[in-house]
């Protein structure tokens, strides 16, 4: 079965970039542009994985959603890929096996964005979940 | 190191109460030896005076002055409080020793009575409220008022040292003069102190407005440059999947000027993070050492800047040693170095014009230099070319857009590398660099 990978992220396109490149390994790609929209997406439709910009209208708005979502029933085991360039632009590389108490998402992935990583990062995700 | 910008301010503090303690000790000292000097002097002068009281009283002064040396050296400045007791007390003491000292050499007799005013500006100096300078006035004027009325009644012996009698006017006119200069001089310190008080308001004001404006300037320069990465970010993402995904669908032409736009694209993304490392004040990121062939690398290096150069009809020319020898290197460090400086040589060397790049070894070092046939940097500017944000007149002439980053970038890399960098230029004849990293990190 077709794994469905879900996008937020306030970059369209970077988000096309992603969908382009998850299309070509053969994953179903859906997106929203915030958390909020992303939210009501997520009511209806169940994606296997998500992916997360860091940044959206606020500094930290993807790290609200994650917690949300972790704190959910129904969300609280779709695994979460942060993208980010928080890391280099900071200095203070993330690292989920770490702070995972303290960031509650599963890896994350620098920006700009390595295809290969991408998927990597993907199927890796998908295989724990 | 010391706050360009204090965020607190007090008028004294048990450290400075402390210096002011020291600074009186030093005067005492002056005191004493001066004292002891015109003591002999006057010893030779004057008949009649009584030298063993004086001397006493020296001594006194002396001993005392010891001992608050020495308090200060075995108790550390700690509370506000006791600071300014201990100066109170050393004036106050000050001034019965004086007291003293004029009443064994005349009296009102003698002009000396006028040091009196000197520890009243000593007193506006150093305490914020006027009420200590008021209350040392008038302490003195009490003791000097009371030793004069006492030796006027024949309570106290009066030294008549200078063998003319006084007539009761002629002490009253002295007296009442007195009044007015220590109180002239007390109301004169305290007004002198107060807008001396308000300058040093306003400046600690102007620089908390400063301390916000660099807190504002910074907060901007992140916003700007993460305002200028996310479409770099967006740029190099789009061209990666082209290049991964889509390799086998370009012609070689295609793939190859894609390779070039992401080249391009990382070095610029490179220059935000070096902006905002710069920015956030913080060492510049380092890759680890890694094994480089140097004369591959550069090669590598100067066929992807080469299209770019020879867009502007500027040709390169390689003169790079054929050794095999590989240098344990931070890679990123060295990318960093070679590219800022290429790509700058390109930038300011006009059309028609050459960049030479060679390479050496000897025993100490391997290094390369990067010569070019541009604007060149004249002697003067020479001196500040690796300052941050320096840009050269000529250079801006040239290239309007830059940050002045570049080079003081460089400059910090090659330290960190261990190595030299070594500038030598004539302005309009063109400039050279010599890189030199040391050989230990060779392989």
């Amino acid at each position: 079965m077709t794994k469905k990978i879900m996008i937020i992220d306030d970059d369209i396109d970077l988000v096309e970039v992603m969908r382009i490149t998850l299309e070509s390994a053969g994953f179903e790609v859906i997106d929203a542009q915030d958390s909020l929209k992303g939210l009501s997406i997520l009511k209806t439709e169940q994606p296997d994985l998500l992916i997360l910009d860091v940044m959206m209208n606020t500094q930290d708005e993807g790290f609200q959603l994650a917690y949300q979502l972790r704190a959910s029933e129904a969300t609280k085991d779709i695994p979460i890929l942060m993208i980010t360039a928080v890391g280099s632009q900071t200095g203070y590389a993330f690292d989920s096996s770490k702070d995972e108490s303290f960031l509650p998402v599963d890896e994350f992935i620098e920006k700009p964005v390595n295809p290969d990583a991408l998927i990597d990062a993907v199927k890796r995700n998908l295989t724990i979940a | 190191m010391p706050e360009i910008f204090p965020a607190t301010f007090s008028f004294y503090t048990p450290r400075s109460l402390r210096r002011k303690t020291l600074w009186l000790i030093n005067l005492r000292w002056i005191a004493t030896i001066g004292m002891t000097i015109l003591l002999i002097l006057a010893s030779k002068l004057i008949d009649g005076l009584p030298i063993t009281n004086l001397i006493i009283t020296v001594g006194i002064l002396g001993s005392i002055n010891l001992l608050y040396y020495l308090l200060t050296r075995f108790y550390a400045p700690n509370l506000l409080k006791s600071e300014l007791m201990f100066v109170r007390i050393q004036i106050y003491f000050d001034l019965v020793l004086l007291s003293l000292l004029i009443h064994f050499t005349g009296g009102i007799q003698n002009p000396f009575y006028l040091f009196y005013i000197f520890h009243v500006i000593i007193a506006c100096t150093i305490f914020e409220q006027k009420i200590d300078p008021y209350s040392i006035t008038i302490f003195s004027v009490i003791v000097f008022s009371g030793m004069v009325y006492a030796e006027s009644q024949l309570w106290l012996h009066h030294y008549d040292l200078f063998g003319s009698s006084i007539s009761q006017l002629s002490v009253l006119i002295s007296l009442g003069v007195f009044y007015i200069t220590m109180f002239a001089s007390a109301y004169l310190g305290v007004t002198l102190m107060k807008r001396h008080l308000k300058v040093k308001d306003i400046i600690h004001q102007k620089n908390l407005k400063l301390r916000e404006a660099a807190e504002v300037k910074t907060k901007f320069f992140r916003f700007v440059s993460h305002e200028l990465k996310s479409p770099i970010v967006a740029i190099q993402s789009a061209i990666n999947v082209v290049l991964d995904l889509m390799g086998e669908e370009l012609t070689p032409k295609t793939k190859d000027l894609l390779t070039r736009a992401k080249k391009r694209s990382v070095q610029m993304l490179n220059i935000l993070k070096d902006l905002l490392d710069i920015m956030y004040d913080r060492q510049l990121v380092t890759g680890s050492p890694e094994n480089v062939i140097p004369c591959d690398y550069l090669h590598e290096f100067i066929e992807n800047e080469r299209p770019h150069a020879e867009e502007k009809g500027i040709n390169i020319v390689e003169e790079i040693c054929a050794e095999r020898g590989g240098l344990l290197v931070d890679k990123f460090l060295l990318d960093k170095i070679f590219s800022n400086l290429l790509s700058n040589a390109v930038r300011y060397t006009p059309k028609n014009g050459t960049i030479t790049i060679s390479t050496s070894v000897d025993s100490e070092f391997w290094s390369f230099t990067i010569k070019d046939t541009g604007i060149g940097i004249s002697i003067v500017d020479q001196k500040h070319i690796f300052d941050e944000f320096y840009r050269t007149k000529n250079a801006k002439e040239h290239e309007a857009v830059g940050t002045g980053l570049g080079l003081s970038i460089v400059k910090n890399l090659v330290d960190k590398l261990n190595g030299e960098i070594v500038l030598r230029s004539e302005l309009k004849k063109g400039a050279s660099f010599t890189v030199k990293i040391p050989i230990t990190n060779k392989m």
